[in-house]
């Protein structure tokens, strides 16, 4: 068997490497330069719940949306979803789902064949598909952003 | 501990098996959602303001760009010579007309100038100067190898916990072991019905990706998916579904890709020929293995 997989693998171990040797992934000194995301990355650690306090600044009356962390929630056919969305600067720097109650219908785990029951123990937690879309993410995405609304501006 | 935030267009789920302290193990899962935040950046061709998007408006003239940028698209590069452009990253302007072209946050449309033939061969890459020459005007879409590059960038972060699984919306990379001290159990999604698996595989420290044509279609047009063969700029449907394991996720990403485009025999023949490890699915379910999965 040819052994041309190496490259590949070199490839990537390099193409890792490259952002590492470049000092480009921050370290911990240098993450203080990376000032936005440094305090919307703080902001999450420190704020679990909304931080919609109202208060608008001079500096934010310009903006169109406030800046902070705001909560959005969507619902589809399959259940509710809970969304946090940071905004700072009026760019959507984060997005952490908070809250993912989706449910699958009865009618669709009916006649399973047996093999297939059997794959679906419980300690299988990830699944590997064709990469599913944020779809059913967007009302609670934009919900949030509804909140997050500038009326002073 | 398990985060859960939305980056390039999907869910990414970061979970850690540890016994660190909480903090230490919160920065370091920050850190790996900031390489999928920095991959955004510079390869998104939904966002004008990306490092890509913005190194294609200069026609003919060297950008010097990041390694956030260089890689994948050197990767993709390589990829596109060895298929001899069946895999190419100049499809991103053909994906825009195919209704590819939203924004998944802000709604916001994307309409790029480009020229009517463009392939692989106009993109230079020069890694002495690490810059980028467009020869033409054209998009470049690295759906295919920039998430598995974030991937594997967080799991360098995270390499030092006993268990974590990342997983981006079903391209996923299991480091280490699970709760129980055993390898994780990956499952394989069937491609028409969302809540059952094909397989389930055993994996630590490898990646799992799976290119099908069931998730995302064209809105119009059903027979497109955000699979397309750029020659014949029509989306290949010998296959619903083809997943690779890999030591990297960018391999994974790409090379399964590579085998959707190529369907059964020939792409069976890619993923033994390069060590990999596979499963195709038909249309009509009939599973391919390949590398002994």
């Amino acid at each position: 068997m040819k052994k041309t997989d190496k490259k590949w693998i070199i490839l990537c171990s390099t193409a890792v490497a490259a952002v590492y040797s470049a000092g480009y992934l921050t370290t911990e000194n240098q993450v203080s330069i990376e000032q936005p995301i440094h305090q919307v990355a703080k902001n999450i650690q420190t704020n679990n719940k909304a931080v919609n306090d109202g208060s608008v600044s001079n500096a934010q009356k310009n903006k169109l949306y406030k800046d902070g962390t705001f909560t959005g929630t969507g619902m589809n056919r399959r259940g509710s979803i809970d969304v946090m969305v940071t905004i700072q600067n009026d760019k959507i720097t984060n997005v952490e789902i908070s809250d993912f109650a989706m449910h699958y219908s009865e009618s669709d785990i009916v006649g399973l064949p047996d093999e297939v029951l059997k794959n679906q123990g419980a300690r299988v937690i990830n699944v590997s598909g064709a990469t599913y879309s944020t779809e059913a993410f967007e009302d609670a995405v934009q919900d949030a952003l509804n909140q997050a609304f500038n009326t002073v501006g | 501990m398990r985060i859960t935030k939305l980056y390039m267009d999907t869910v990414v789920d970061i979970q850690v098996v540890t016994r660190k302290e909480v903090k230490e193990v919160e920065e370091k899962i920050n850190r790996a959602f900031l390489a999928f935040q920095r991959v955004e950046e510079a390869c998104s061709r939904f966002s004008p303001s990306s490092e890509l998007m913005k190194a294609c408006q200069d026609v003919g003239r060297p950008v010097e760009i990041s390694p956030y940028l260089f890689e994948p698209l050197y990767f993709a590069l390589q990829i596109a010579q060895m298929t001899n452009g069946l895999f190419d990253p100049t499809i991103g302007k053909v994906m825009e007309e195919y209704g590819f072209n939203r924004h998944y946050l802000t709604g916001s449309m994307i309409n790029s100038p480009y020229a009517e033939t463009v392939t692989y061969q106009e993109i230079l890459l020069n890694q002495a100067t690490r810059t980028l020459t467009i020869m033409k005007p054209l998009v470049i879409d690295l759906g295919a190898v920039a998430k598995g590059f974030a991937i594997d960038l967080a799991a360098r972060e995270l390499i030092d916990f006993e268990g974590f699984v990342i997983n981006a919306g079903g391209d996923i990379f299991a480091g280490g072991l699970n709760e129980m001290g055993s390898p994780w159990e990956i499952g394989i999604q069937h491609p028409y019905q969302r809540d059952l698996l094909v397989e389930t595989i055993k994996l630590s420290n490898e990646a799992i990706c799976t290119s099908g044509s069931y998730e995302r279609k064209n809105q119009t047009n059903p027979s497109l998916h955000h699979i397309v063969n750029p020659n014949t700029k029509s989306s290949p449907n010998h296959l619903v579904s083809s997943s690779i394991v890999a030591p990297f996720a960018m391999m994974a990403d790409a090379f399964s890709t590579v085998a959707f485009l190529l369907g059964e025999e020939k792409g069976k023949e890619v993923i033994e020929e390069l060590n990999l490890k596979g499963l195709l699915i038909t249309p009509e379910l009939k599973i391919i293995r390949a590398g002994g999965i």
